[in-house]
């Protein structure tokens, strides 16, 4: 099972319409991104788990394997501003312990916690969506309810068909060079080295496999006549906006409730 | 060419046979720049005054390479593809798709995902894409090439069924399981010229001579006819079986040193219950174990998905084996480094681009050693003989990829020698080759083989297996199943049904022999064999 990837299986979450999946996610980053305290990121990404997990089926262990690195990413986030947040921001800061010149203050951890969480969040959405998507609906929703022209949809449905082949013929190459006896060099030249020679022989089979495919879809008359009609069709249905609506009402409860007890700072006022 | 007719196109690679494909549905001139001369009427109509919507409906093209022609994710959805560029009204497609997929024998598959499918299924896919257009003319541009046996014969039998309600026009190089369907075969030049058309049997007779010239395959019970002189020449096996019925034979014909069983040697190469599982869960191996004594011409078959590739790269320890179970020339591979495991074996993959790492053929050669730290005066020696060699020494200074792929697959075997390996493993080493650089190429094979290198192919080309190998194993599941003679393995008929491995041609007309009153007719393969057999003055029996 590889991770970052459509995940097939039937739940509230997949029948949705992709746009109206997009929206949601938009209206929660929007939400999420003037907020500065640690609390507020948590809870929405107990929501967002929470919506994957009983709205979208898929399995909480997946959703936690997907996030490890990025835990990672946001750990760096709170060691650094641990350091380096107080400089000028705070008037008291509240000073845990110095280290030589650096202050860890606590203002500094909540920041870069709150910053780091958030992060996992919006890649926690990414997810969400990668996963709960048909990439044919997406390619769908995006011609009929974005309106983008039918040709750049194809495109993106082609070229989700040709990247895991890409990752097979990447480590080939790989494989088929360690057996030349091409050591690693080590060192930033001996990765553009390396970046090099893998480059080429990927990039020769990508262009020849474009313009395979490219000469195929012309053949069976791709874009040669003036109406194009769909086999399927993505709607945006009754649930997609009730879903849409009730993703803004839960938005606007939760980011209430935490001002009323006093936890949500940000949104231009920084309460002390 | 006429309504319901069904023509087969051979030509060397080059000869502009996919070029001429692209003509007829009108990508030439529309779509595709260049200069064109001269018109294509299809029905009665000027390709140039039709548009590419109006000619795909009556014309569509199958294509070589199952993975790169679709476009969706789906069955449905790619059948459906050519439907909706058409503008066909979105109620009328799902009868269509459920025929089209019914006529390939993909019926219910409607959901299936793409990757999901194996090539022969792929390809018949593609027809049933077009299918469901309704074009009265399909051409096929070698749909066949990248399939295993197992998807060749899926794929020929489809056409079979559309014979004479479309007109068929055809590139392939597999004449053996297709002749019987074609009408007419037409020759092309070098230079992109007709040479020759006609009733097959006559334009091989005629052109024989030409077609070996070119490197063009004909089917093996017509080369054998040609050899013998048997006319009218015969195509199919029950017409050479009968044919040759009644000629006299020699039963006891000394035959090559090949096909006297086990060659001499230690093992260079030793498997023991080897399982192998990849991080996502495949189970490539269960308990595979094998043995490759030094100095054998050795094969390795099984269907797609077997675990053949999965083996020999356990072999050169690219995937990595668990310690004990792989060995080579007597030492456990994981306690190999990789310069003394790349010192012992050459690998040369499937694709030989997958393997260039210099800008400059020469450099290309010299690699290795330079790794090694050889001067470069004694690079300079070792690399230019083996250039000449194999062809290769005017294209000394340009760049690898920029080379054809007969030349190319040449450059990536010879990089393999140039160290000096004393094992040399091949996966699919004539895949895509014309007759006549496969023959030089296994040749060379040969020629290394006779001075003491050990040659693994890995391959699903029977007539390679017959004229070459000495012996064989045979992959099913992650087992091997089979390891002997090959013509052990032909005798198991239960063995042969489960792999989905076919016998030659040959093998098959010499059990027809057989069966025809002659129980003392050995079991051949090749055509010098039957020639052997044949053209005995001494012989002792007959039928």
């Amino acid at each position: 099972m590889r991770l970052f990837e459509y995940y097939e299986r039937e739940s509230f979450l997949h029948r949705l319409n992709p746009m109206a999946k997009l929206v949601a996610i938009a209206v929660l980053i929007g939400a999420l991104t003037p907020a500065f305290d640690p609390l507020t990121p948590v809870v929405f990404l107990l929501l967002i788990v929470a919506v994957m997990w009983i709205l979208g089926r898929i399995p909480i262990f997946y959703i936690l394997r997907a996030l490890l690195p990025f835990w990672a990413v946001a750990l760096s986030f709170i060691v650094f501003n641990a350091f380096l947040y107080n400089v000028g921001r705070v008037e008291h800061p509240t000073v845990l312990f110095t280290w030589g010149s650096l202050m860890v203050t606590q203002e500094g951890i909540e920041a870069g916690f709150s910053l780091g969480i958030r992060a996992v969040c919006i890649v926690c959405t990414s997810i969400l969506f990668i996963m709960t998507t048909d990439p044919t609906e997406f390619a769908l929703s995006l011609i009929h309810q974005a309106r983008i022209p039918y040709r750049f949809g194809y495109a993106i449905l082609v070229s989700y068909r040709f990247m895991p082949m890409l990752q097979t013929e990447y480590d080939i190459i790989r494989a088929a060079h360690r057996v030349r006896g091409v050591g690693g060099r080590a060192g930033l030249k001996g990765k553009y080295h390396e970046l090099k020679r893998y480059a080429i022989p990927l990039l020769a089979s990508a262009i020849r496999k474009s313009e395979r495919v490219a000469i195929a879809m012309d053949s069976k008359a791709f874009g040669a006549l003036p109406q194009r009609t769909y086999y399927r069709t993505v709607r945006l249905r009754a649930t997609d906006w009730f879903f849409l609506v009730a993703v803004i009402l839960c938005t606007v409860a939760i980011l209430l409730t935490l001002w009323r007890l006093g936890f949500l700072r940000g949104y231009g006022f920084v309460p002390q | 060419m006429d309504q319901g007719e069904a023509i087969l196109i051979l030509g060397p690679s080059g000869c502009g046979k996919s070029t001429l494909t692209l003509c007829l549905n009108g990508l030439i001139p529309h779509t595709i720049g260049g200069e064109m001369t001269g018109q294509v009427l299809i029905a009665g109509r000027s390709t140039r005054e039709t548009s590419v919507g109006e000619l795909a409906r009556q014309v569509g093209i199958v294509f070589q390479d199952p993975e790169s022609q679709f476009c969706t994710l789906t069955v449905e959805d790619e059948v459906a593809f050519g439907l909706e560029n058409l503008g066909l009204p979105q109620g009328r497609m799902g009868e269509r798709i459920e025929a089209a997929l019914a006529q390939v024998g993909l019926a219910g598959e409607q959901a299936t995902r793409l990757d999901r499918l194996s090539g022969g299924m792929k390809q018949r896919l593609a027809l049933a894409c077009l299918l469901a257009m309704q074009p009265q003319i399909l051409v096929l541009d070698e749909p066949t090439s990248n399939l295993d046996p197992q998807g060749s014969r899926e794929f020929f039998p489809t056409l079979e069924g559309l014979r004479r309600h479309r007109t068929i026009l055809i590139i392939e190089h597999k004449l053996d399981e297709l002749i019987h369907l074609v009408d007419r075969v037409l020759i092309l030049s070098p230079e992109g010229k007709i040479l020759a058309q006609g009733e097959p049997r006559q334009v091989f007779a005629d052109e024989a001579l030409r077609l070996e010239e070119y490197g063009i395959w004909l089917p093996q019970v017509a080369e054998l006819a040609l050899r013998l002189g048997i006319t009218p020449l015969p195509l199919m096996v029950d017409e050479a079986a009968a044919a040759l019925a009644g000629r006299p034979y020699d039963s006891r014909a000394v035959m090559p040193e090949r096909t006297t069983g086990k060659p001499p040697g230690k093992p260079a190469i030793e498997v023991k219950d080897l399982d192998f599982t990849y991080p996502n869960g495949t189970v490539a191996l269960r308990g595979a174990s094998l043995t490759v004594a030094e100095g054998d011409f050795f094969a390795l078959l099984g269907p797609n998905g077997s675990g053949k590739t999965t083996l020999a790269n356990l072999v050169i320890n690219i995937l990595r084996p668990p310690p004990g179970r792989v060995r080579v020339l007597g030492h456990d591979v994981t306690e190999m480094s990789i310069y003394e495991l790349t010192q012992a074996v050459g690998y040369v993959f499937q694709n030989p681009e997958h393997q260039f790492v210099a800008d400059t053929v020469y450099d290309e050669m010299a690699y290795s050693l330079r790794a090694r730290g050889v001067e470069e005066e004694a690079i300079r020696e070792r690399v230019e003989p083996l250039l000449a060699g194999f062809g290769l020494m005017p294209y000394a200074r340009i760049n690898p990829f920029a080379l054809s792929q007969g030349q190319k697959r040449r450059l990536s075997v010879a990089t393999m020698l140039v160290v000096g390996q004393r094992i040399l493993i091949l996966d699919e080493p004539t895949f895509g080759q014309d007759r006549l650089t496969a023959r030089r190429l296994m040749e060379r094979l040969q020629a290394l083989n006779a001075v003491g290198v050990t040659v693994i192919i890995i391959t699903h080309d029977m007539r390679l297996v017959a004229e070459y190998a000495r012996q064989v194993a045979v992959l099913l599941d992650g087992r091997v199943v089979y390891q002997g003679p090959a013509k052990d393995l032909y005798h198991d008929e239960e063995l042969l049904g489960r792999t989905n491995l076919a016998p030659p041609p040959l093998y098959e007309l010499s059990r027809r022999l057989k069966e025809r009153g002659a129980p003392a007719f050995p079991d051949l393969m090749t055509v010098d064999e039957f020639c052997l057999v044949f053209g005995n003055e001494g012989a002792h029996a007959s039928f």
